[in-house]
């Protein structure tokens, strides 16, 4: 019998995943950034912010995006490496990442260096970066225990660890809002904005189904991180895990 | 985000005063300010030191005290004495404690000349605010050391 995993609320064929993701990145990819904007009501950015100014990262440090799409933390993170340091900007969809180029680019952000990767499978030496961060990306990794270690794999001793991604709220009244918000408001802006319902209702469905606070810590520290913790952003819709290589 | 703040206002001092912090490499420090919501791990690694509040994870040494006793470490009071004293709890292993005192006791606050560094920051913001308070009441460099300090570890006394 073939092996399926969640796609959105579908139970898909494994090896299909990855190309249905695909698919969704490459018909968002170009208006990405409104959408981002739209529906978090520029929230986004405050996680962000958050997350960079969690990172402890240093002038002259090495620091890898994954599924860094548009580029909002490579650029981050550029400013605090300084010319030293180096970041590498990395995703698997060959669209989103040429958006993110294109808005470094745009926001004069140079000295960033672009590589098409699969998280499951980083082309990159053990022990090599002290920074490796994952936002709004690791739900749609196929197999999200190999990408953390991979992770865990390519930093070096000391190195740190960031997932920034949906999770879950305790809140009721936040969590019935926010269902609501998902899965009625979110698809329609997205068919009138981005002409793309369905890839919105698997953005809101994708959510739904990603480990929540504490799995996914325990996810961090079974791949080896000798500390992980969580901090709930907007009441836990979002959630920064930060994992230490000790 | 008083984790942060904590974290940032570290490396930042320990970076500008070129303190080096190897010596604790890889030692996980819990360190909990009996007075004050205050329960955190220090790891020092790859030269910085992360502020954790994940104080579950197996740590080399307990360090527990007061602010007043934390304050009167950093002006340079010895760790046996304040030991002898009971004015600090010690578990697991003292010489990672005492390295510890001794990297902050390297620091030589003299926050105005930092402060100039921090532009455009919400520590420098905030920190400002209160530098300008203490100078219109008052300037002994001891006090302002002090409500530095207590600013560093908790900011929600100056709100
Ligand atoms: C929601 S976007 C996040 C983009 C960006 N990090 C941000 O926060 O705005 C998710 C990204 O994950 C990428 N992605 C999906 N699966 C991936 C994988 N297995 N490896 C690397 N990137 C992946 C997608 O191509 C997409 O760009």
């Amino acid at each position: 019998m073939k092996k399926t995993t969640h796609f959105g609320f579908k139970d898909v064929a494994t090896e299909d995943k990855q190309g249905m993701v695909r698919s969704i990145f490459d018909s968002v990819a170009s208006k990405y950034n409104l959408m981002n904007d739209v529906l978090s009501f520029g929230t986004h950015r405050l996680w962000k912010h958050y997350t960079i100014a969690t990172s402890n990262v240093k002038v002259g440090d090495k620091v890898l995006d994954i599924a860094g799409g548009t580029g909002d933390l490579a650029r981050a993170f550029k400013k605090k490496v300084g010319y030293s340091g180096q970041v590498v900007l990395s995703d698997i969809n060959a669209a989103m990442l040429s958006e993110g180029r294109k808005n470094l680019i745009n926001n004069g952000t140079t000295d960033v260096q672009f590589v098409q990767l699969n998280g499951e499978q980083i082309p990159f030496v053990s022990g090599s970066f002290d920074c490796v961060s994952i936002a709004f990306g690791l739900r749609n990794v196929t197999d999200k225990d190999q990408c953390i270690r991979e992770m865990y794999r390519i930093l070096k001793p000391g190195g740190c660890l960031l997932i920034l991604e949906f999770s879950k709220t305790d809140i009721v009244l936040l969590e019935k809002c926010y269902d609501f918000y998902s899965f009625n408001v979110m698809p329609q802006l997205g068919k009138i904005i981005a002409n793309d319902e369905d890839s919105y209702q698997y953005l809101a469905e994708s959510i739904r189904k990603h480990p929540n606070q504490e799995i996914l810590k325990q996810m961090v520290l079974d791949a080896g991180f000798g500390a992980c913790e969580y901090h709930n952003l907007s009441g836990g819709i979002v959630a920064l895990h930060k994992g230490i290589k000790i | 985000m008083k984790y942060i703040i904590l974290q940032r206002a570290l490396n930042y001092l320990f970076e500008v005063h070129q303190i080096d912090t190897q010596l604790l490499d890889g030692k996980v420090i819990y360190f909990s300010l009996q007075d004050l919501p205050i329960k955190v791990n220090f790891v020092c690694t790859n030269e910085r030191i992360f502020v954790t509040n994940n104080t579950d994870a197996t740590s080399d040494v307990n360090i527990k005290l007061h602010l007043s006793s934390f304050l009167a470490l950093i002006r340079g009071q010895s760790l046996a004495e304040l030991l002898r004293q009971d004015k600090i709890i010690i578990h697991g292993d003292i010489k990672t404690a005492q390295l510890l005192v001794d990297l902050l006791q390297q620091i030589e606050f003299d926050f105005e000349e930092e402060l100039s560094k921090y532009t455009g920051d919400a520590v420098a913001y905030k920190v400002g605010k209160i530098m300008k308070k203490f100078k219109s009441s008052d300037n002994s460099s001891t006090s302002i050391k002090d409500k530095i300090t207590k600013f560093i570890i908790a900011p929600k006394l100056f709100h």
